[in-house]
């Protein structure tokens, strides 16, 4: 029981008449990987948004280390290890590469990783003077996730890494990942089953804000109705 | 970044070589009319370090120019007070930064940012400006406090009196050019490269562990309080203090003495305000319903084709050139 970082108990949120997440169990353990997956709609932004204490869940709770993080500032939920990329790039185009990484690494309580690291990391190595606004998509899905991995996360939450990444850069991606597995939890919200099927984790299947199926991926994928109402439409 | 900081540099060199060598050559009515455009310098400066760097315009700065003014004023005016200079200018700095703490506290907690922001300081500025005519008692009303003695103290057995042309020029010069130093050192390093991110998206600054809102709020108090001096300053200079130096035209001007400097330069908008009051007394001196017309139109000239001000002309040649030798 220990070794729970992140726990999501009896979630709902309701927006008007909208229930848009009903009766969501989460529990995320320490260096564990998993990833949430659902058609568009599910609920899957809505739950991250909850996981990271941005939405306030209208029942049920969510403890990351025991703490009630709803409804905190942004920096004192981050200054806790929780860092988050969000679904649209978003890193400081005006600045450099390097001092995107700088500012991400001033914020957190205590960084250890230096710089240069953190650039070989998210193969930005050679782009150290950059500015983030001149970057390919790609790369700057990358620079986020360096910055996520600046602040010294307990928790990392990834709102689709891979959107509108290639093929090539989706799998780049998973490969990052699979390597940073075992440093600390990492909850992958995800669109993109290849990438999912690459990083064969602990998945949860949402559908109208419920949850449809969980368990390991290929056991997720095997399942007649996860088939029917997200994989069977592809 | 470290060539265009051995840039400003230099061009901070040569100003204090200039400012050095001025006395050599002007006379004492000359140096006095630098010494107050040096002072709305220093005031377009404190504008530059919040606009600057945090991208929010405050529309109502004048109103710390002069809140800082007043509390100069009547500190000095007041017999029973000893070390009048002295504390009329600690009192200026505190009480700028004072009302810019609680104001700013609850605008940038509250999530006041862009125009909206902009809109507040705004009627704050009107807010001062009203106060100051109608709280006669102790302001003066529309006609303000006149007499208002130099800037006189005694610091280490040393008597410093800047009743005189020369010292008080020499007096002024230094305190802008320490100050623009410090706010250039401040805004480069470590502080500034965050406030650029928060500028760019305060949400993801947030959500790497930074206060945005305390570091904004930290930024615009340093603002007024620099502002409150130079509005300190100013009224000893002029041995007069009135409501319109807290109101909406000077509001006005230092966003476009900063304007035309360049956003973000620190150096820029004190030379912006040293020329623009320049061509204003040249223009006024033949017809003084000319200015006010003249400084619309180069407004909104400045806005549209040269938003980064008009040192930036120099950067765009230079990249147009680049480009041409690219395309060949």
């Amino acid at each position: 029981m220990s070794d729970v970082l992140l726990r999501a108990e009896n979630v709902g949120i309701r927006f008007g008449g909208l229930q848009a997440l009903e009766a969501l169990n989460l529990t995320v353990r320490d260096k564990e990987l998993c990833c949430i997956i659902g058609p568009n709609g599910a609920g899957k932004s809505t739950f991250l948004n909850v996981l990271t204490g941005t939405l306030r869940p209208t029942s049920g709770s969510v403890r990351f280390l025991g703490h009630d993080i709803a409804g905190l500032p942004l920096h004192r939920i981050a200054r806790l290890g929780i860092a988050r990329k969000f679904q649209i790039p978003s890193v400081f185009p005006s600045l450099s590469v390097e001092d995107n990484l700088k500012v991400a690494r001033w914020g957190a309580p205590s960084p250890a990783r230096p710089i240069a690291e953190l650039m070989d990391l998210v193969s930005l190595g050679n782009r150290a003077a950059t500015l983030a606004g001149a970057l390919a998509h790609g790369q700057k899905q990358w620079l986020e996730i360096g910055m996520a991995l600046a602040i010294e996360p307990r928790l990392l939450l990834l709102d689709e890494p891979t959107a509108g990444m290639t093929p090539q850069e989706t799998m780049a991606t998973a490969e990052m990942l699979l390597r940073l597995k075992g440093e600390f939890s990492i909850v992958a919200v995800e669109h993109d089953i290849r990438f999912v099927r690459a990083l064969n984790c602990e998945t949860l299947v949402l559908h109208q804000g419920r949850r449809l199926r969980s368990g390991p991926f290929h056991e997720v994928e095997a399942d007649e109705m996860v088939r029917d109402v997200y994989l069977g439409r592809r | 970044m470290i060539a265009r900081d051995r840039n400003w540099l230099l061009i901070f060199a040569v100003c204090v070589v200039l400012a050095v060598l001025y006395p050599l050559f002007a006379d004492g009515y000359q140096l006095t009319v630098i010494r107050d455009a040096l002072i709305f310098g220093l005031f377009a400066a404190s504008l530059d370090f919040f606009w600057g760097r945090t991208g929010i315009l405050c529309f109502g700065h004048a109103a710390f120019f002069g809140i800082g003014g007043y509390i100069m004023a009547l500190v000095t005016l007041n017999d029973a007070i000893p070390f009048g200079s002295l504390l009329g200018i600690a009192g200026a700095i505190a009480g700028a930064a004072f009302v810019a703490a609680i104001i700013g506290y609850f605008l940038f907690f509250g999530g006041i940012r862009g125009s909206y922001f902009t809109i507040v300081t705004l009627a704050m500025g009107v807010i001062c400006q009203q106060a100051a005519i109608s709280w006669s008692s102790v302001t003066g009303g529309d006609s303000g406090l006149i007499g208002i003695p130099p800037i006189a103290f005694d610091v280490g057995g040393m008597h410093v009196d800047l009743s005189q042309d020369l010292p008080s020029y020499i007096f002024v010069a230094s305190i802008v050019a320490v100050i623009v130093l410090a706010l250039w050192s401040i805004s480069r390093g470590r502080w500034g490269t965050v406030l650029t991110a928060i500028q760019d998206n305060e949400v993801r600054a947030a959500a790497l562990g930074h206060n945005a809102p305390l570091r904004l709020l930290v930024t615009f108090v340093l603002s007024a309080a620099i502002a409150g001096l130079a509005g300190a300053l100013y009224v000893c200079m002029a041995g007069l203090v009135a409501p319109d130096l807290s109101g909406l035209l000077l509001s006005t001007e230092v966003i476009v003495w900063v304007a035309v400097g360049g956003r973000g330069t620190l150096l820029g908008p004190v030379l912006g305000a040293i020329a623009i009051q320049r061509t204003q007394q040249t223009i006024s001196s033949f017809n003084p319903s000319l200015w006010p017309l003249l400084l619309g139109c180069v407004f909104v000239v400045i806005v549209f084709v040269l938003p980064d001000g008009i040192l930036s002309i120099y950067a765009r040649l230079k990249s147009l050139f680049k480009g041409r030798r690219q395309a060949q």
